[in-house]
């Protein structure tokens, strides 16, 4: 059977203009003021990282609300919705692959898939995507991260990945850039 | 073995068993379906960062399967996590974890302050738990007779813990360090599962200790220990609501 792995966020997503774009209002659930509220919207959008020694504090908590915010808010490509059903019908078995919190965004990240009618077979977690797709033998996968796109080849995975601005000064690779999923549709299918 | 998989399964007799996490080595799309065959779905699936090990979050797992997986969480080739019911439950978990980034195995003063504290506090109310060594902490497990709403549960949890908290920071200890979480919790609706007790933990490959006041048991007084729980620690009805009133008037 033909295996091909999707990623969601910035791939089959506008994840990153929804964090950038909402006007996110600060919520009883927040448990910050409005200043800190302020600040740490500010912090999550400009990709600082947690210099926090602890695992669980009140920033982890509020990016957590606010990442899932996003996944709920975010618009699927059109493209991306045609490409996904075109995969079903043609018998292909979809895996979504992704970064993101399962534990804590799973209900969410499942309820957008089915309200955009997005099929998939398989709804994986994994931090390194392509030892993933080298573990269960999965030749393609369709993701924007840097890393999977300079580094594909090396684990014998057929990386092909949106066009993004974040894209312009990549280095060397073999991965496949495309500006509509149709592109893609064609690359597997032959 | 046989006798093992029965203590285990009447121990945690009041958690749902069509659901679970499973922690294991093994992955592939032949291993996922054997593990789907018969009706069970994967809710997702997610592989560790060392790529070593695998969790799946299976629902509508027949009686039979989830049979095979006890069986092989005692024979220490899998993990069994177990979901709690989302409305009432007949047995609560406190698990305290080592809340650091870095280095959180190591047993910092904090934990074996916390984990006595809330031990003694239990005790006193009529609740002695049964502690578990796991991972970053320890699982503090307390069996009821009967079921109790998951709130009534959750807001005795809360109280208990803002006690052991305050025990640590009375001794000058930073209770930031602890991180609390509580089984079952209400805010929190089918997405958090707890290792169950009699396995090898799936990532450091330690077995699940059971830890009293004197210190660790070994493993097969573990087992002693986990059976004379079950059959001399239950708390009564009205034992655990004389417990919840208390904590309910004094805070």
């Amino acid at each position: 059977m033909k295996t091909i792995a999707i990623d969601l966020d910035d791939t089959l997503s506008n994840f990153t203009e929804t964090l950038q774009t909402t006007e996110f209002v600060r919520e009883a659930s927040h448990v910050v003021s409005e200043e800190v509220f302020r600040d740490y919207l500010e912090k999550i959008r400009s990709g600082a990282p947690d210099t926090s020694d602890l695992l669980s504090n009140e920033y982890s908590s509020f990016r957590g609300k606010i990442i899932c915010k996003c996944h709920e808010l975010a618009v699927a490509r059109a493209d991306g919705i045609e490409f996904m059903q075109w995969l079903r019908a043609n018998a292909w078995r979809i895996v979504i692959c992704t970064y993101s919190d399962l534990r804590r965004d799973g209900h969410t990240i499942k309820k957008w898939l089915e309200d955009n009618r997005i099929p998939y077979d398989y709804l994986f977690m994994a931090w390194n995507k392509l030892e993933f797709c080298r573990a269960w033998k999965i030749e393609y996968l369709v993701d924007d991260q840097e890393l999977n796109i300079l580094h594909g080849s090396r684990y014998g995975v057929k990386v092909f990945y949106p066009m993004l601005p974040k894209h312009a000064a990549l280095a060397a690779n073999e991965a496949r850039g495309f500006r509509t999923f149709d592109e893609v549709r064609q690359w597997i299918q032959n | 073995m046989d006798s093992k998989l029965e203590l285990l399964k009447a121990f945690y007799s009041g958690l749902p068993k069509d659901r679970a996490k499973v922690e294991t080595g093994e992955h592939g799309f032949e291993y996922l379906d054997t593990m789907l065959s018969d009706g069970a779905t994967l809710e997702y699936g997610e592989m560790h960062r060392s790529g070593l090990l695998y969790k799946y979050k299976l629902s509508n797992i027949p009686g039979h399967r989830m049979n095979e997986l006890l069986e092989a969480h005692i024979g220490k080739t899998c993990n069994v996590c177990l979901y709690f019911d989302d409305m009432a439950n007949s047995i609560f978990c406190v698990n305290l974890d080592n809340n650091h980034k870095m280095n959180n195995t190591v047993l910092i003063p904090e934990m074996n302050l916390a984990v006595r504290l809330l031990m003694e506090h239990l005790t006193r109310l009529g609740c002695e738990p049964l502690v578990i060594a796991s991972g970053r902490g320890y699982h503090l497990w307390c069996r009821l007779a009967v079921s109790f709403g998951n709130k009534e549960i959750h807001n005795f949890l809360l109280r208990s813990m803002a006690v052991t908290l305050a025990g640590l920071h009375k001794q000058g200890f930073d209770y930031n360090n602890i991180k609390a979480n509580f089984y079952p919790d209400p805010r929190v609706r089918d997405a958090v599962s707890l290792r169950l007790y009699g396995s090898n933990h799936a990532k450091n490959k330690v077995f699940s200790h059971v830890f009293t006041p004197e210190g660790l048991l070994d493993e097969e007084a573990s087992w002693k220990a986990f059976e004379n729980h079950l059959n001399q620690k239950t708390v009564a009805e009205a034992q655990f609501r004389e417990a919840c009133d208390f904590m309910m008037r004094a805070f």
